[in-house]
């Protein structure tokens, strides 16, 4: 989730604060609370899932570059991620690592050509699609 | 915060209403949403002609930083174009660019008062029974939009008009730029529905039409009886194809979880209600193109609302709602669209 969650909550901390004034107008009031309510609750549904979401799905990838490194005779994805560090931030970063270089697989696959790679892709779009699954949120109109 | 405006708001129109007294501006009241533009309403008070007179106005101001950079003067002449015309829209009163009266550029228009907005309104029990009648209304308008003459209603003079063979290049360019620009995480979805878009490229629309740009559920006033009283949200608006619109309209992230175009109606009961008023057939193969960059276009909205936050320039949670609530979805309307959910 960018912005990330930490940032917005001490974001929501201080707008909720500057709420409790007494001068503020209602109908700020209530555009700022119904927002805030709206983010906290957001980050809430996050808030159990995303480091095993963020396991399964480093590990996916980087199971996927590898498979398009011996497929394409390029370079590997690099090491397994470090699993040590389990902050969030630390697996977002990786999650990030991996998803460009899995961009950049795809859309050699799609030139390559030939059932290898077109098996290839189609295991890409279903993890793709899986992580769409893993951020789905209760209100998510699709 | 909103009291501090509302005397140099009447210091502003006592300048622009020479021919009024006694003006009073109050009641200026935040309308929640809008991220691209701080909306107000307010009652203007004033004497003319020794009588005492009312009216209710909206305000729409640029807020420090916004999700989407656009000309407040194409929209002010967006909406002036079409008031009075089959397309109902509120009259645009004032339009001031400069930074001096209210801090930022902002515009005045009359306030359409007593309808409803708010998608959440539009699913409640009162509204089902006229959601068809309401389709039919706003597919209707949406049809008459994209029939309208740009040339005629002078908006060739605010707007670039593109050649027909550029309308989706020039887009998917525009956004596609705006994602390289801002995005805040790799997008490997959105990347690859990018590249699909520029190895199929849609026909040439027919002529260039009017796109308003943000033609969706949220963006129109409605009452009970399935009418719709105004067309809201200009900010977007430009010339090009007028398919655009129709696929912004069927993006899915309109549905509301519903399954429905807009949440309304199935899709294409909305494209023939679209193309029976703008006598326009569509081609469907050019319309799922539209519908696809449309998605493009959503996602780099939402993440330019992340990015405006996280550099600082807006910190108003109404910019994380976006990205936070519809990221994720827009990625699952592409897969959608693309045939992979």
């Amino acid at each position: 989730m960018k912005p990330v969650v930490p940032d917005v909550l001490g974001e929501l901390a201080a707008l909720i604060l500057r709420n409790a004034h007494p001068d503020v107008s209602p109908s700020d009031r209530a555009s700022a609370l119904g927002l805030t309510a709206a983010l906290l609750g957001l980050a809430a549904e996050s808030w159990d899932g995303r480091v095993q979401h963020l396991v399964q799905e480093n590990r996916a990838v980087w199971a996927l570059l590898s498979e398009g490194s011996s497929l394409l005779g390029t370079a590997g994805p690099g090491h397994p991620a470090n699993e040590t560090d389990l902050r969030i931030s630390g697996l977002e970063l990786e999650n990030a690592r991996l998803r460009q270089a899995l961009i950049d697989l795809q859309a050699r696959l799609e030139i390559t050509g030939g059932a290898d790679a077109r098996a290839l892709n189609a295991q890409i779009w279903a993890e793709l699609t899986q992580s769409t699954q893993r951020r789905l949120t209760a209100s998510s109109p699709v | 915060m909103s009291q501090d405006l509302e005397p140099r708001l009447a210091a502003y129109l006592a300048r622009r209403m020479p021919q009024a007294s006694h003006l009073v501006v109050d009641r200026l009241q935040r309308i929640s949403g809008g991220a691209s533009r701080e909306t107000y309403r307010f009652c203007l008070t004033w004497t003319e002609a020794e009588e005492r007179r009312t009216r209710r106005l909206i305000l729409r101001r640029d807020p420090p930083a916004s999700l989407i950079d656009t000309e407040r003067r194409i929209e002010f002449e967006a909406y002036r174009a079409f008031h009075g015309s089959a397309v109902p829209v509120p009259e645009m009163l004032w339009l001031e660019e400069g930074t001096g009266p209210l801090d930022h550029p902002f515009f005045i228009a009359e306030e359409i008062s007593g309808y409803e907005a708010a998608p959440a309104v539009l699913w409640s029990e009162a509204y089902l029974p006229v959601h068809a009648a309401l389709a039919e209304r706003k597919w209707t308008i949406l049809g008459q939009i994209a029939r309208a003459d740009p040339v005629a209603l002078g908006l060739d003079k605010v707007m670039y008009q593109p050649a027909p063979a550029e309308c989706w290049s020039r887009e998917l360019g525009h956004w596609e730029a705006i994602l390289d620009k801002d995005a805040t995480e790799p997008l490997p979805i959105a990347r690859a529905a990018i590249r699909w878009l520029k190895a199929n490229p849609p026909p040439p629309p027919p002529r260039i039409s009017v796109v308003h740009g943000d033609y969706r559920t949220g963006n129109f006033l409605f009452a009970p009886d399935g009418q719709i009283h105004g067309i809201l949200d200009w900010e977007m608006a430009h010339l090009g194809d007028s398919l655009e619109d129709l696929g912004w309209s069927l993006n899915p992230v309109w549905s509301s979880g519903r399954g429905l175009a807009g949440g309304l109606v199935p899709e294409q009961d909305a494209v023939a209600i679209w193309s029976r008023s703008s006598g326009q057939p569509v081609d469907p193969a050019a319309l799922h193109w539209w519908t696809l960059f449309n998605c493009i276009k959503g996602q780099a909205i939402w993440i330019s609302s992340a990015r405006v936050w996280m550099d600082g320039g807006n910190r108003e949670p109404i910019m994380v709602y976006p990205p936070w609530a519809l990221q994720n979805a827009q990625d699952r309307a592409i897969l959608k669209v693309m045939g992979h959910l």
